[in-house]
């Protein structure tokens, strides 16, 4: 029984640790911060974003996933969509949102 | 010939940009609020709501006033907005806007008093933007069967430096307008002015060689 339950509690940690923490998009047309403030807003209001992060220098916008949650691609799109912005690609990584937030500032 | 210059001018830049100034529309789910101080020649407020990104609607009150003070007018209208296209590029904006509204105004003139007068207003914006150089033209339309005004705004706008998001950002703008109507006598007021924005508040203010002040305050939330 207890070998049992240290294997799900390891698998349990292993999927974990294979789970994105951040989504990253490159969204075209933001060149404007006052005008990207509902970016920020719609993603914050979803209930598995726990940061986001956005860049204007790197045409990113970065949204922290809540542990073991994601947004589906076609959520993301749409919601910058209403926000008033195209997205151009979506990718999903183990990198934390502070690194990419350091990385974006780093002259 | 300085008029066919400055007509030029703003030829070339209906031409060339499709200019950025206060959106009338924010974000779906986003509210607009915009007030105005022209100078000695225009007043403005509008409150509008987006139910989609791509349209609006609220209250706009614009109060146009004769330089000679032989005319006042103040246009309360219901208005909508429509984002005609929006151009997102990999490094630039740029977005065409309609609007149109109704209301019934109020004032005086060489007739007289009078208020409850129906009237239509019908507009335009085209913006574009970069995060360093940014152009927008845009005209308003007010008729009624006691007048016809038209404002038509030229502003050009460069960025000393390249804001992010989370920093000030510093426009320095030089702002063209012409009033049809008696307004200023046909001439082109032009204003330098300064842009500050950060977060979702907004505030730009200058005056012209006559110390005329131009202010205007936004917010989208």
């Amino acid at each position: 029984m207890k070998r049992t339950m240290l294997a799900v509690l390891v698998a349990s940690l292993a999927m974990a640790g294979a789970e994105a923490k951040t989504i990253k998009m490159e969204v075209n047309g933001l060149v404007c911060a006052f005008c990207a403030q509902g970016i920020e807003k719609k993603l914050r209001a979803m209930a598995p974003t726990k940061d986001v992060f956005v860049s204007l220098e790197k045409k990113l916008v970065a949204v922290a996933l809540k542990d073991g949650q994601d947004i589906p691609d076609a959520t993301l799109k749409e919601s910058l969509k209403d926000s008033g912005y195209d997205v151009a690609t979506v990718a999903r990584s183990d990198e934390p949102l502070e690194a990419i937030r350091r990385a974006a500032k780093a002259k | 010939m300085q008029q066919a210059a400055r007509a030029a001018l703003f030829g070339a830049a209906l031409l060339t940009s499709l200019a950025a100034a206060a959106k009338p529309i924010a974000f779906q789910d986003g509210w607009t609020v915009m007030a105005e101080y022209g100078t000695d020649t225009m007043r403005e407020a509008q409150v509008f709501y987006a139910p989609k990104y791509w349209w609006s609607g609220g209250a706009s009150y614009t109060k146009i006033l004769a330089q000679d003070g032989h005319f006042v007018r103040e246009i309360p209208v219901l208005q909508a907005n429509y984002l005609v296209h929006r151009w997102n590029l990999p490094a630039a904006q740029a977005n065409v806007f309609v609007w149109g509204g109704l209301g019934a105004a109020k004032g005086f003139d060489g007739e007289g008093n009078f208020s409850g007068v129906g009237t239509g207003k019908l507009g335009g914006q085209a913006d574009y933007e970069t995060r360093s150089v940014y152009a927008s033209l845009k005209t308003d339309w007010y008729h009624s069967s006691r007048f016809t005004n038209r404002i038509d705004t030229l502003q050009l706008g460069v960025a000393p430096y390249e804001h992010d998001y989370d920093e000030l950002a510093t426009w320095l703008v030089v702002q063209a307008r012409r009033y049809t109507g008696g307004v200023m006598g046909g001439r082109t007021e032009w204003i330098p002015m300064v842009r500050l924005f950060k977060g979702n508040f907004w505030v730009e203010a200058g005056a012209d060689r006559d110390g005329r002040a131009q202010v205007m305050v936004m917010m989208n939330f």
